[in-house]
């Protein structure tokens, strides 16, 4: 179900979290709130479930599914929220934290318990924790928590999915498949959802849309493609990635990621930077090099192997580097 | 019991004399006065041991402490729970001023502790002739000395509480309430089975001095034989009266209270430790 933010602040003594922030999540969409700590994107999930209200303004709204959610009581909402460090029930095992919110319905509206069995098994059965059900939390891993918590919030058929930091708390290679398996999840249950996250890489992969917040404002919103093709400010530029900045003659500043720029033994373009090798890096998909300038500043590039070896670089080398293409030029 | 614990690295020597001094300490401070309480109680032989404890009078201040620890027990447990949940889940103005003033019944002596209530419930105290008037009598009865026993005690059990409560942190509560318990639910469910440990330990605390506070009770007692005395107080009166094998004997009846306070405890301590154990070996 859709969720509609329109004219939302949010002031905790005397620091503004959140300031004038509109925004609209479609039916069945999962979009990204990325920016760095301290931004308002934890705080504007919370406004969203409900777990903070926002600064009282006449303006502001917060509606999910066209239902002014300040009107309702917060066990109404039916939102699945799932919390950074997992929040999972400690003395209850696997099964029963994601049976709780079954149980705890209203008599009337609560399953038979066979009913409920299937529907807890069923969801165990997605996470690939069936075998694990009798276990208590402190007996899983990060990830396996992680997906419990997701189970959960997804048992009592939230309408909106938020998602705060999910997988921050675990190392790279779970990170990735969490990612990877949140989005077959969500192509196969299309909740509509909102993932907290400070990684950009994370955002960018996830999410279809990407909202980047700086200082309690939406700096920008879109695909995952126009906003890392056509940042519209330095902030997004720089945040989305690496970039390097180079004073161009007349023009200002030029602002060009690693593997956007070649490196050359001879100048062969006016506008090349000559630069020295300090580090050459090619364990990994591309070889990345950092260089320094003339004036001191560091220099990123990331070459092919191919490029690299066609180039026999090696470290204290001085080299020119030079842009394939300007990816933004502001000011 | 001779495991040695993996990174200790002291000699044998130093090990035994250690275990040899807190044994010794413990013999000659705890040990050789309990043993003294029950010689001293059976000195005039088991007849007149059994004759000092069912005395009527002995049994009245028996029942007045068992009556004066249940209900603070039951009072304190309400406040102890509705204080830590307030302190440690919820920030408003005022909040140190509270958790300070929790803090009060251990800061001052239990002998102020009472004469604060002769002070407002006493014959000359601020509430003292509108209660007299409605015959309502607090001080030198027994509602007084189970004020003063809740307000000497209730520290103990918020005590416990606060910091495990703090430590534990408010999001699987948010979770349970979006998960649409509501209030009661998520205490019954989340709060409680989480705390459970931490709560029956701090009424054990609370129990021990409940049954053994002397000072504040003696103060709005008035030491009424039969009616106003507990087991304290009544000890103290036989010592007074150089009836000493009786004064024993009843002492030895709240020794043996306490032991089956300690004992109670103990067994706690080692089902959280079994339950514990349990834990790690599955994993």
């Amino acid at each position: 179900m859709a969720i509609e933010v329109r004219h939302v602040s949010k002031t905790f003594t005397k620091f503004a979290a959140l300031r004038d922030v509109s925004l609209r999540v479609k039916d069945g969409e999962l979009i990204a709130l990325l920016g760095p700590s301290g931004s308002g994107k934890t705080t504007l999930l919370r406004i969203i479930a409900g777990l903070d209200t926002p600064d009282p303004d006449t303006a502001s709204v917060v509606m999910v599914d066209g239902d002014d959610i300040s009107q309702r009581s917060l066990s109404d909402r039916r939102v699945g929220f799932v919390f950074q460090h997992y929040a999972l029930f400690r003395h209850m095992t696997v099964f029963e934290n994601v049976a709780f919110g079954l149980r705890v319905r209203p008599r009337r509206h609560r399953l038979a318990e066979p009913l409920l069995r299937k529907r807890v098994n069923d969801l165990l059965e997605l996470i690939q924790l069936t075998r694990w059900s009798s276990h208590f939390p402190t007996q899983l891993s990060g990830g396996q928590r992680q997906r419990v918590a997701l189970a959960r919030a997804l048992a009592i058929e939230p309408s909106v999915l938020l998602l705060d930091e999910p997988f921050g708390a675990l190392d790279a290679k779970v990170r990735q498949e969490l990612r990877r398996w949140l989005r077959t999840l969500h192509q196969r249950i299309p909740v509509t959802s909102v993932l907290v996250t400070h990684d950009q890489e994370e955002a960018l992969e996830v999410a279809d849309r990407v909202v980047i917040m700086n200082n309690g404002r939406i700096e920008q919103q879109g695909t995952p493609d126009e906003v890392f093709h056509h940042p519209v400010s330095e902030f997004v530029l720089t945040f989305l990635g690496n970039v390097n900045l180079f004073h161009g003659r007349n023009e200002g500043k030029v602002f060009a990621r690693p593997h956007e720029l070649d490196i050359d033994r001879e100048i062969l373009d006016p506008a090349g930077v000559p630069a020295k090798i300090v580090r050459i890096q090619s364990a990994g998909p591309v070889v990345k090099v950092e260089l320094v300038g003339e004036d001191g500043e560091t220099i990123a590039v990331e070459l092919t192997h191919e490029r690299h070896r066609e180039l026999g670089i090696r470290t204290e080398d001085r080299v020119f580097v030079r842009l394939k293409k300007a990816l933004a030029e502001i000011y | 019991m001779s495991e040695h614990k993996a990174g200790s690295t002291e000699s044998p020597w130093l090990r035994r004399g250690l275990i040899g001094i807190s044994v010794s300490f413990l013999a000659l401070l705890i040990l050789m006065p309990i043993a003294a309480v029950f010689t001293e109680a059976l000195r005039k032989g088991v007849g007149f041991y059994l004759q000092s404890i069912t005395d009527p009078l002995a049994l009245a201040a028996l029942r007045l402490t068992l009556l004066t620890a249940a209900v603070t027990l039951a009072a304190n447990l309400v406040f102890g729970l509705a204080a830590s949940w307030l302190i440690a889940k919820f920030d408003f103005p005022g909040r140190s001023l509270l958790l300070s003033l929790i803090d009060l019944p251990f800061a001052v002596s239990p002998v102020i502790s009472g004469l604060i209530f002769i002070l407002l419930f006493g014959a000359n105290g601020w509430f003292g002739p509108a209660l007299t008037a409605r015959g309502i009598q607090i001080v030198f009865a027994t509602p007084g000395v189970i004020l003063a026993t809740v307000f000497v005690t209730f520290p103990f059990i918020a005590r416990e509480l606060i910091p495990l409560m703090q430590e534990q942190g408010t999001e699987e509560e948010e979770a349970a309430i979006l998960l649409g318990a509501n209030g009661w639910q998520t205490f019954r469910r989340v709060t409680l089975p989480n705390i459970r440990w931490a709560l029956v330990y701090g009424v054990v605390l609370a129990n021990a001095r409940a049954m053994g506070e002397f000072g504040a009770v003696s103060v709005v007692s008035g030491h009424i034989r039969g009616r106003t005395n507990t087991l304290p107080l009544h000890i103290e009166i036989l010592y007074n009266e150089y009836n000493f094998a009786a004064a024993f004997a009843v002492a030895s009846l709240l020794a043996f209270l306490a032991l089956v306070t300690l004992a109670a405890k103990t067994a706690l301590e080692w089902r959280i430790r079994a339950e514990q154990k349990q834990l790690t070996e599955e994993l």
